[in-house]
């Protein structure tokens, strides 16, 4: 199987014309460096389109973040760790930072403007993050969302290790999308090695990547329910998202599907009974779509579900929204449909799509991918029952340069590899559906009331751990 | 209601220090039905200062350290300290990483750790009962 990345030698100057032609076609991934060459990632139904763009001596990278701006993060980060100087950036704080010298906050000025700040620690169970909220009376007028506090840096630590042995580490890079991440490095490194595998491993990646989307859904949604003071929907969710959680421990030995995919295929003796997975969750599948139906139903809830956030659609294209959000905008983002891969590729899928952009949307868009998703389970796991599933194939790492996306629950995932010869990592670059997001959720919030974030931050249910990494 | 079941409520502060969010989940979990911690009185609490237990999680992140040093100190004492996967722990997969530190709950002297990638729901549950037990003082 021939790789489906290609790239090609773009100069800075040519690039914004370029970058401008693509993003009326193509889904942008955003950009990456590799010492002194960066790279603009597009999605096409061909594959991933590379630019690369190699800067001379001390040529500076000219912000492309003030007509993209969800270029902003990933130019910071090229300054953070690659010391490449950024130009005309509308954000010019540093990334990255010890708990000593944090940023100032940006905040609006101006008559009858105060201030609340959040965070880092939070009422909940939730990752960090400061939140620096400028308001006019009840409305929100700017939003400063300073995450990087569960900055590692992991991705300096990763070069010159083994990429196969790395495996266990990526699926934990973030609990959210561990199977997604895992898959799309599977896929990078098998590419790269031009290794194939059978029909029925690949349904066997596609039921767990579901599973995933589906106890993520779950979780969203209840979420949601939390955000509009709906503790009895949240309880709901969670209770059916518990019931998920053990089927996946039932079918891979992990309640969160870690490791179930491996590069090769995936983990052995995974689905050892298919048909007891099959046959729990087709009852599971009845009560959640009845759930999803109460839920949807409550007038009382949809009244604070609706009208809140809203994100047109023109806004969500120039952030370049994915996942359910950008879905919910009436954006087509999703991979499975645009470029699938793996056993998506004989399922016909086709992306649900809404038009009203605001909390209700995303919620919608959720509910009836759960409904997708376990079609889609009980089709791979038909094809998976019967047949032995292999052990995961011997994969010799190769060199090249690669990048690979795959569906997550929250969107585009992608892997940008760049191996040397023996398989080790010169670079290894994630940028999750939530780094692409996270600009966006806090133009959401513009003009809404403050009693709202919470409803409209959990709208969204951006994680943190693979944004900061 | 028995004078145990009173004294072993719990007040539950998290604090998230480079955690992947896969402890944070199953922490979560532990408000579903299936386990529903409020019926030991357990839960949540929206302030340090109204805090029992601090739930830690994560290898210690560098730009955590500051603001996990201060939500100790807000606390009242007792405090419980509890540890919350192998990350917390101290030999989790990002221990060694760049801006890493040696587990969160080594760093912020947890009394307890609960040992898991992430811990199950009902590790978690038997952590809480173990700080439970510690904080009524009564017995050892």
């Amino acid at each position: 199987m021939a790789s489906k990345y290609s790239e090609r030698p773009v100069k800075q100057g040519d690039l914004p014309n370029v970058v401008d032609e693509l993003m009326s076609d193509a889904l942008p991934l955003g950009c990456y460096a590799t010492q002194r060459t960066v790279r603009t990632l597009f999605l096409s139904r061909s594959g991933v389109r590379g630019l690369r763009t190699a800067l001379d001596g001390d040529e500076k990278w000219r912000s492309l973040a003030q007509r993209y701006p969800f270029f902003s993060y990933h130019e910071r980060e090229m300054q953070a760790l690659q010391e490449i100087v950024v130009q005309s950036s509308p954000d010019e704080r540093p990334l990255y930072f010890s708990s000593d010298a944090i940023p100032e906050a940006i905040v609006a000025e101006g008559k009858g403007i105060s201030g609340v700040v959040v965070g880092p620690v939070h009422a909940g169970i939730i990752e960090p993050g400061r939140f620096t909220i400028s308001t006019g009376g009840e409305s929100v007028v700017h939003i400063d969302a300073q995450l990087s506090y569960s900055h590692r840096a992991l991705e300096p630590w990763f070069e010159g290790q083994e990429a196969l042995a790395l495996a266990p580490r990526v699926a934990r890079i973030c609990g959210n999308c561990s199977v997604a991440r895992s898959w799309a490095y599977a896929r990078a490194i098998e590419e790269l090695a031009g290794v194939e595998l059978d029909d029925c491993t690949e349904f066997a990646r596609l039921v767990l990547a579901e599973m995933e989307r589906v106890h993520v859904h779950l979780f969203d949604i209840g979420s949601i329910a939390a955000g509009a003071g709906y503790d009895r929907g949240t309880t709901a969710a969670l209770g059916l998202r518990e019931r998920i959680c053990q089927v996946n421990n039932v079918a891979s030995g992990h309640r969160l599907l870690f490791d179930s995919v491996v590069p090769g295929g995936v983990k052995a003796g995974i689905f050892a009974d298919p048909g007891i997975v099959r046959t729990t969750l087709r009852e599971l599948r009845d009560d959640v779509a009845r759930f999803c139906d109460a839920l949807l139903a409550k007038r009382s809830l949809l009244r604070r579900l609706e009208g809140a956030g809203v994100v047109e659609r023109p806004l969500a294209r120039r952030f370049a929204a994915v996942g359910p959000s950008g879905r919910a905008s009436g954006i087509a983002c999703d991979v499975r449909a645009i470029a699938p891969y793996g056993a998506y590729r004989g399922c016909a899928f086709s992306e649900e799509l809404a038009g009203g952009g605001d909390v209700y949307a995303r919620a919608e868009v959720r509910v009836r991918e759960i409904e997708r998703s376990f079609d889609l389970i009980e089709r791979g796991l038909r094809e998976v029952e019967g047949r032995k599933l292999s052990a995961p194939r011997q994969v010799d790492a190769a060199a090249g340069i690669i990048t690979t996306v795959v569906e997550g629950a929250r969107g585009a995932e992608s892997i940008s590899l760049e191996l040397s010869k023996g398989g080790r990592i010169d670079r290894l670059h994630v940028i999750s559906a939530a780094y692409r997001n996270w600009p966006l959720v806090t133009r959401a919030m513009e003009g809404n009331i403050v009693p709202d974030f919470p409803l409209v931050n959990k709208s969204f249910n951006l994680c943190y751990s693979c944004v900061d990494r | 209601m028995s004078l145990e079941k009173f004294l072993h409520s719990l007040g539950i502060r998290h604090l998230v220090c480079g955690s992947c969010n896969g402890c944070e989940l199953e922490m979560n979990a532990l408000a579903a039905p299936q386990y529903d911690i409020s019926q030991e009185g357990w839960g949540v609490v929206a302030s340090p200062r109204h805090a029992d237990v601090i739930t830690v999680t994560g290898p210690m992140s560098e730009a955590m350290r500051h603001a996990a040093q201060m939500t100790i100190e807000a606390a009242s004492e007792p405090l419980v300290v509890v540890a919350v996967g192998d990350c917390a722990s101290g030999d989790g997969v990002w221990c060694e990483a760049g801006s890493a530190g040696p587990g969160a709950g080594r760093e912020l002297e947890a009394s307890i750790f609960v040992r898991g990638c992430p811990p199950s729901p009902d590790a978690l549950r038997e952590g809480l009962r173990a700080a439970a037990t510690l904080l009524d003082g009564r017995k050892s």
